[in-house]
């Protein structure tokens, strides 16, 4: 099975270290080695550091000061901001709410839709790469520009659509209600972002070695449980990345929900990530605070993630 | 070969890469041997739409400064995309790199950038008696000091079909009770009263200050004084609900769906017969369709005609900065804005309404009956409700539309979102 990683690198080099000498000139060696994969990393590390680490820390650092983005002067206030976010704010914990209900029904549908598209088309012959080409098609689009298009479809094609008598089901308040704009915002993130984890799928599936498939299906295994027992552990890598994917991108949404609903009406699509977004550049501008909810967000993902990975990592199986 | 290719095109893309470097536009300056002082003035307006005018109004002030006074000014025009203007701003003025001139939104901004001590005083310049005393107070901070000069003004209330109105001898409503007969002889006719577009979150947000400020102006004049001491409640604006109520129940459907540019065009096209919108939106509805008629009316919101009055407010305004090292050419090209005989010229080209008495140039034709109003004095200043307030009411009035929260959850919110303003910004 293919590794990913540094790990695998490491190892290729560490290789082609020659085998004889004496100690000292083996780890003189193996310094060089390090060395150069840390010159190697250092041009994007430096990028990284720059661009995600040191805002990271000034998002830390603010989060416990009051400032407004405006004001000459702060002051700290210590752990007041989160304790704030947790008792004093019911639009944020209706947004956590909110999120929370979108990831989990993005977790099921992405993964589950997408292997299954991946399975049916692995058994393509022929139309395997047309398929391919059209499914994987929407992630190419950018996420906001597809998103206003919707909006468009939303408000305008198909509340025309539904005035034929067999589309009357399509005459809802898309983007309107309540309710029926969350299915809006799944449908769009669905439709964006089911060709990548389905491309995933794809891969690890052509790595299951086919003489299991057929030692199952000569031991009188049905398809079905071909599927459970062969199949899906041996793509339990792929399954562990799309959902830490998944996972990851759906608690921190963002584009849709703005370009579609702006979190509208009122509040009630109103996602974690656009409210830190409004508590930073609207009403009051409080910049302290609205960075403690976003530190906030960053701890329940990286918790989230982290047992995830962990409990999925257990079950990945070598061939 | 190969490394003669690579080697062109990596030089190709460096040279691409310094050539989407800044990108800031520079008004001419002329480079005259005679020992003349050389200033550099850095001016930052969020209206990239307006480019043309502003380089052709400060070319002419460059030369005036250099006959007048003998110093060659170097404007530095910084025009920012709008919804960029506000953000750019401040993080230039958190980094110190303040611009010498900025444009700010009268009343939302004023009050935050004046506690932040980022206004010069501009209350001895000339200008500031130039001004009209209907757009005076919308410059002057709380504590009687002018800080900027007024570029956008408005009044507003709503817009009405003019060909819709007079084809049903219909009058401008000046009660509610008017109002509702205006709704029924319309609904008579089959034409939908009111145009709803409530995607667009500030539409139902205008509601607040039309209402505040009509109650303001007649039954409960301190209302803003007490909120901000803490002491008020949304409970005293009576009116709060009465003309929101009766607009969003004759209206368009999918109100929810549409927002101002469709809006634009609907009401363009003669789907409604009013609008409550403001005069802003003319440059759309016009493109929409060139020969539309449509006028400048106040908003009644209870049965007392003097509480009928149209809103008066000043957007865009340009600011002097207290951190700038070139103040007396920075006081000097604002009191050009409002030069005796070049400011006419200027504001008229960039389509916005007279401010002083130095304008001398026709209104709108859809202004003309609302200019009437204000020189009768039916109007009143743009209530001083703290912008966060009117953000936060944004976003309750589209609830309370769509059926999500009731007249307390708004009346609370609002009450909140004051006390919250008080206390963050003691």
């Amino acid at each position: 099975m293919p590794q990913l990683g540094k790990q695998s690198n490491q190892m290729a080099i560490n290789q082609v270290q020659p085998k004889t000498s004496s100690k000292s000139t083996l780890s003189l060696k193996k310094q060089k080695g390090t060395l150069s994969l840390l010159l190697f990393v250092l041009p994007a590390f430096i990028f990284y550091f720059v661009f995600l680490l040191i805002p990271t820390v000034g998002a830390g650092f603010y989060s416990f000061t009051d400032w407004n983005a405006l004001s000459q002067t702060f002051h700290f206030v210590g752990f007041s901001n989160y304790i704030e976010a947790f008792k004093d704010d019911p639009d944020f914990r209706h947004s956590f709410f909110f999120t929370l209900k979108y990831t989990a029904f993005m977790f099921v549908f992405q993964n589950v839709i997408a292997l299954l598209l991946a399975l049916f088309i692995e058994t393509r012959v022929r139309t395997k790469g047309f398929f391919r080409t059209i499914f994987f098609m929407p992630n190419m689009l950018s996420l906001i520009i597809s998103a206003l298009m919707f909006s468009f479809i939303f408000s305008n094609v198909l509340p025309e659509l539904s005035k034929k008598a067999i589309f009357h089901l399509l005459d809802q308040p898309w983007i309107g209600d309540a309710k029926v704009s969350f299915y809006s915002i799944l449908i769009v993130s669905l439709w964006h972002g089911i060709g990548y984890m389905m491309v995933i799928y794809m891969a690890a599936l052509q790595g299951v070695p086919s003489h299991l498939k057929e030692a199952a299906m000569i031991d009188g295994a049905n398809p079905f449980q071909r599927l459970i027992h062969v199949t899906i552990p041996m793509i339990m890598h792929a399954i562990t990345i799309c959902a830490f994917l998944t996972l990851n991108g759906a608690f921190k949404v963002f584009d849709v929900v703005y370009a579609l609903t702006a979190g509208g009406p009122g509040r009630s699509t109103q996602v974690m990530a656009l409210n830190i977004y409004e508590e930073a550049f609207s009403n009051n501008f409080r910049y302290g605070y609205a960075n403690a909810k976003a530190m906030i967000l960053f701890l329940i993902v990286l918790v989230i993630t982290l047992i995830q990975v962990k409990v999925l990592k257990k079950k990945e199986v070598e061939a | 070969m190969k490394k003669a290719i690579s080697s062109v095109l990596s030089f190709m893309l460096g040279i691409g890469l310094l050539a989407g470097c800044s990108s800031n536009d520079t008004a001419s300056s002329q480079n005259d041997t005679k020992a003349s002082k050389q200033v550099e003035l850095k001016v930052f307006i969020g209206q990239p739409r307006f480019k043309k005018q502003y380089e052709t109004y400060f070319d002419q002030f460059v030369k005036k400064e250099k006959q007048d006074k003998n110093i060659d000014v170097k404007i530095k025009l910084e025009l920012p995309n709008v919804n960029q203007a506000s953000q750019l701003l401040k993080t230039r003025l958190a980094s110190g790199d303040s611009p010498d001139i900025f444009s700010l939104h009268a009343i939302n901004d004023i009050p935050l950038f004046n506690k932040a001590g980022y206004l010069e005083d501009l209350s001895k310049e000339p200008f500031a008696d130039k001004l009209y005393d209907t757009v005076k107070p919308a410059v002057t901070t709380t504590d009687g000091k002018v800080v900027a000069v007024p570029l956008e003004t408005l009044q507003w209330g709503y817009l009405y079909n003019k060909k819709i109105f007079s084809d049903l001898g219909l009058k401008i409503p000046q009660t509610m009770s008017e109002m509702k007969e205006t709704v029924k002889v319309l609904k008579q006719h089959n034409i939908t009263p009111f145009l709803l577009t409530y995607k667009d979150a500030y539409i139902p947000q205008l509601f607040l200050p039309l209402t505040v400020g009509g109650d303001v102006s007649t039954t409960t004049p301190d209302f803003i004084k007490s909120m901000n001491e803490g002491k008020g409640s949304f409970k005293d604006v009576k009116d709060l609900f009465n003309v929101m109520d009766l607009v969003n129940a004759n209206g368009t459907k999918r109100a929810f769906e549409n927002g101002q540019d469709q809006g634009a065009s609907d009401f363009a096209n003669g789907k409604a017969a009013m609008w409550v919108q403001g005069p802003w939106m003319a440059d759309s509805i016009v493109s929409a369709n060139k020969d539309f008629e449509f006028g400048v009316a106040p908003l009644p919101i209870n049965d007392d005609p003097k509480a009928t009055l149209l809103n008066l407010s000043t957007s865009t305004s340009l600011a002097v900065s207290k951190m700038s090292k070139n103040k007396a050419v920075a006081k000097d090209l604002i009191n050009y804005i409002l030069d005796d005989k070049d400011s006419s010229d200027f504001y008229k080209s960039l389509g916005f309404n007279a401010v002083s008495k130095v304008h001398t140039f026709e209104p709108f034709p859809w202004l003309k009956e609302s200019s009437d109003y204000v020189s009768q004095g039916r109007a009143y200043q743009d209530p001083a409700i703290p912008s966060a307030v009117k953000d936060e009411s944004q976003k309750l009035f589209q609830s309370y539309l769509a059926g999500d929260a009731s007249k307390a959850d708004v009346i609370k919110g609002l009450d909140r979102a004051w006390d919250q303003f008080n206390k963050n910004n003691k």
